[in-house]
């Protein structure tokens, strides 16, 4: 994995995924580490964001993992870029199109469907990554296009949403699915097939299933059939919060 | 005929905590209305009125239903439901 020095990696969220996942990458020995976020380190954090130190709780998180990064890597070295904001519509293209690849460690679904429509639109790989209590999933999508976010999930729930961000996570579980996130991201830069792979883990069972997510012909974003309303452009429009269904 | 249900933990209040659930059934739409009978409100969580929800996976061993012909899907005695919902969250 000698050319990984020559990769850019994207974190969208450096919290309890983006965090884990930045030590793994870093350590891995990609080259420049681009993180993107606007919040501050918080005590309760730190449990499963596993990149900072007491020190840092009240610093924003991009400047704590600028520091904290190199100091994981070892060796390795890696650049770090700074964006001190969180992906929004009106950067996220301009931002993802700098990079090879994407981590999306996101808590909401307004950001994860704006990352998979700048990244399809920028022809950047993407890696998406999920945890809400016991349940976890990742998915990997390829720079060339589908299947994608969109082909797996379609739009943003608007009605009984499974769960949402303010639901909770569990620590051990936010960092296996950042690990996973790591593994499939290493994996899709080396020019492995696994695109397409969505891995769920359950941490109720410790199991661990993989499914293969098939390109929806129809899909808005990467689809191939001519349809009304194809995606073309990361409109804010688009990514209305849903309400937030914390009983699930 | 039963086939065993993978229940994702953000659904497992509806199944009384359980990861597996047995269900009967010769395609995926008759196994979710007999999933309805022993647990209430599944099927609400899974379909509109359009058929399986948008933000809901449910595949037949690796194979996404939405292929196999939707609620229309053949599921036989030995293969293992598993259903992914879309979830947002890992700060």
């Amino acid at each position: 994995m000698s050319d990984l020095a020559t990769k850019r990696v994207l974190l969208v969220g450096v919290g309890g995924l983006g965090a884990p996942a930045a030590i793994v990458l870093a350590r891995a020995g990609v080259g420049t580490i681009g993180i993107a976020d606007a919040d501050a380190v918080e005590l309760s954090n730190l449990h499963r964001q596993i990149l900072f130190e007491d020190a840092d709780v009240g610093s924003p998180k991009v400047d704590a993992a600028r520091d904290a990064i190199p100091r994981w890597a070892g060796d390795a070295r890696p650049f770090v870029v700074v964006h001190r904001t969180r992906l929004l519509p009106d950067n996220a293209r301009q931002i993802v199109r700098e990079y090879d690849l994407v981590v999306e460690g996101s808590d909401n679904f307004a950001t994860k469907f704006m990352t998979a429509d700048a990244c399809a639109l920028e022809r950047v790989a993407v890696v998406h990554g999920s945890a809400v209590r016991w349940h976890g999933t990742a998915f990997a999508v390829a720079a060339t296009g589908g299947p994608c976010y969109r082909c797996l999930f379609e739009d943003i729930p608007h009605e009984h949403a499974p769960s949402c961000a303010e639901a909770g996570v569990m620590g051990p579980v936010v960092g296996i699915v950042a690990a996973l996130q790591a593994d499939l991201a290493l994996r899709l830069l080396a020019g492995e097939p696994v695109a397409g792979d969505l891995v769920t883990f359950d941490g109720k069972t410790d199991v661990h299933r993989r499914h293969r997510v098939a390109r929806r012909d129809d899909c808005p974003l990467c689809g191939t059939a001519r349809i009304q309303t194809p995606i073309r452009t990361v409109d804010a429009a688009r990514y209305a919060a849903p309400s937030c269904d914390v009983s699930a | 005929m039963e086939t065993r249900v993978r229940i994702p933990a953000p659904l497992r209040t509806l199944t009384g905590g359980k990861e597996e659930i047995l269900a009967a059934g010769g395609t995926l739409g008759e196994l979710i209305e007999d999933m309805e009978k022993n647990h209430p409100g599944i099927r609400d969580r899974l379909l509109d009125e359009k058929g399986v929800r948008r933000f809901v996976n449910i595949y037949v061993g690796e194979e996404d239903t939405r292929f196999l012909g939707g609620l229309k899907a053949t599921v036989k005695a030995g293969d293992e439901v598993t259903i992914v919902p879309a979830i947002a969250g890992g700060r």
